[in-house]
């Protein structure tokens, strides 16, 4: 049977992106082992003060509804409030992603009066060895703390744990955990093989056999909290992402530190820069540049040969 | 009534999308949802959108356009979408 398709299916029929992606920085104080941006040192060409206001001018201008900042650590920016006060006084709904390790009363005070969506801290272990053995110079006291403060103080906070061989073990534990600290809700999913990830991943990449108990696991442990703290897991693995995205493209952008516009993380193309092109002009080449043939042969043979994953972060520029 | 706190909505030219931002989850209407939605955020009540619309649609019998509007504010509450 055809389904009829409706005006609002497809990522074209918007007239801006319904979401924003934007990876503030590259600096972090840690060196996961699983990072997919391979974070730790600033980019060179990061964007000055100046170009990331005009970029979020352009955002607020049209009327995008929602944004997420991650880094690198976003906190480690000089410019992380006054970027996040001018993004909530455009009332756009705003979503931070932090290893938690700069957050404490006075932080999480600043946060709460600026009503986030929600403030998402990785926690990558109900005990600080396995946090520790994956964040490295992570301290998982101090996200336990930043997350017990971001409760304390009203803010909608979030846990993300990202499974591998070396603490998919702990994903019960560490979702008790994070009800007993009070969270909204925890987010998991497979690993994705992409920048440093990609290069530990025989160290990483649990076995099937694991995945089906975590996913085990998942299905009690969201069944034992429904009602009670939203336990949130995305069931594809990153190439049954792009097979789907090949389909059908998210109304989304995904801006790097130094301006940059990507199709999607798992691929290297790039579509715009936001110091260059306006987000409208950047939008319209996301839309063509999903129909490039050599985006949609490149993605499949990404979907064929998994390795080329790795090459994620190695950017071809489209245009 | 007012929408609740994440929903955050924008005009296209198909009508309108909602985005319930905490819920990740996003709905679109046509035209004449997309004129309801206007409506409510002016702060209007569902009696005088339903008064405002039957007069914009005159050739809808007001029972249409009023069981229309009352769906489709049920749907936005049945989805926490209003206040």
């Amino acid at each position: 049977m055809e389904m009829e398709r409706l005006p609002g299916d497809d990522f074209e029929d918007f007239s801006s992106p319904l979401f924003i992606a934007w990876q503030m920085n590259a600096e972090c104080n840690l060196g996961c082992l699983h990072c997919c941006e391979e974070a730790g040192h600033s980019l060179p060409d990061e964007m000055s003060r100046e170009e990331i206001f005009n970029f979020c001018e352009g955002i607020r201008n049209l009327n995008i509804p929602y944004m997420a900042i991650s880094g690198g650590e976003p906190l480690l920016h000089p410019e992380f409030f006054p970027v996040c006060e001018y993004i909530r006084e455009g009332n756009i709904s705003l979503k931070v992603e932090t290893n938690g390790e700069f957050v404490d009363k006075k932080v999480a005070e600043r946060i709460a009066g600026l009503e986030f969506r929600s403030v998402q801290i990785s926690l990558d272990g109900a005990t600080a060895p396995v946090h520790e053995k994956l964040r490295i110079r992570g301290d998982w006291e101090k996200v336990m703390q930043a997350t017990r403060d971001l409760v304390g103080g009203g803010v909608n906070t979030e846990i993300v744990f990202v499974p591998t061989k070396l603490n998919i073990h702990e994903v019960g534990p560490v979702i008790d955990l994070a009800y007993s600290l009070g969270v909204y809700g925890v987010y998991t999913g497979k690993i994705m093989r992409i920048g440093r990830a990609a290069k530990n991943w025989s160290l990483l990449c649990p076995s099937p056999e694991e995945y089906e108990k975590f996913f085990t696991i998942l299905d009690e442990k969201v069944k034992q909290y429904d009602g009670k703290m939203k336990v949130y897991y995305y069931p594809y693995d990153v190439i049954e992402e792009l097979k789907y995205r090949l389909e059908y493209p998210s109304a989304s952008l995904l801006v790097l530190p130094n301006g940059k516009v990507k199709l999607i993380g798992p691929l290297p193309f790039i579509c715009g820069d936001v110091r260059k092109q306006s987000l409208e002009e950047i939008w319209e080449r996301y839309k063509e540049a999903w129909r490039k043939p050599e985006v949609i042969e490149y993605t499949k043979k990404v979907i064929d040969d998994h390795s080329l994953l790795a090459n994620a972060n190695r950017w071809i520029e489209l245009y | 009534m007012e929408f609740t706190k994440h929903v955050r909505v924008r005009e296209e030219k198909f009508g309108s999308v909602i985005f319930e931002t905490l819920k990740e989850k996003v709905f679109v209407t046509n035209e004449t949802g997309s004129s309801i939605l206007r409506l409510l955020k002016e702060g209007k009540s569902p009696e005088e959108i339903i008064s405002i619309l039957d007069e914009l649609y005159d050739s809808e019998p007001q029972k249409v356009v009023r069981d229309e509007v009352t769906d489709f504010i049920s749907s936005l509450r049945e989805n926490n979408l209003l206040e």
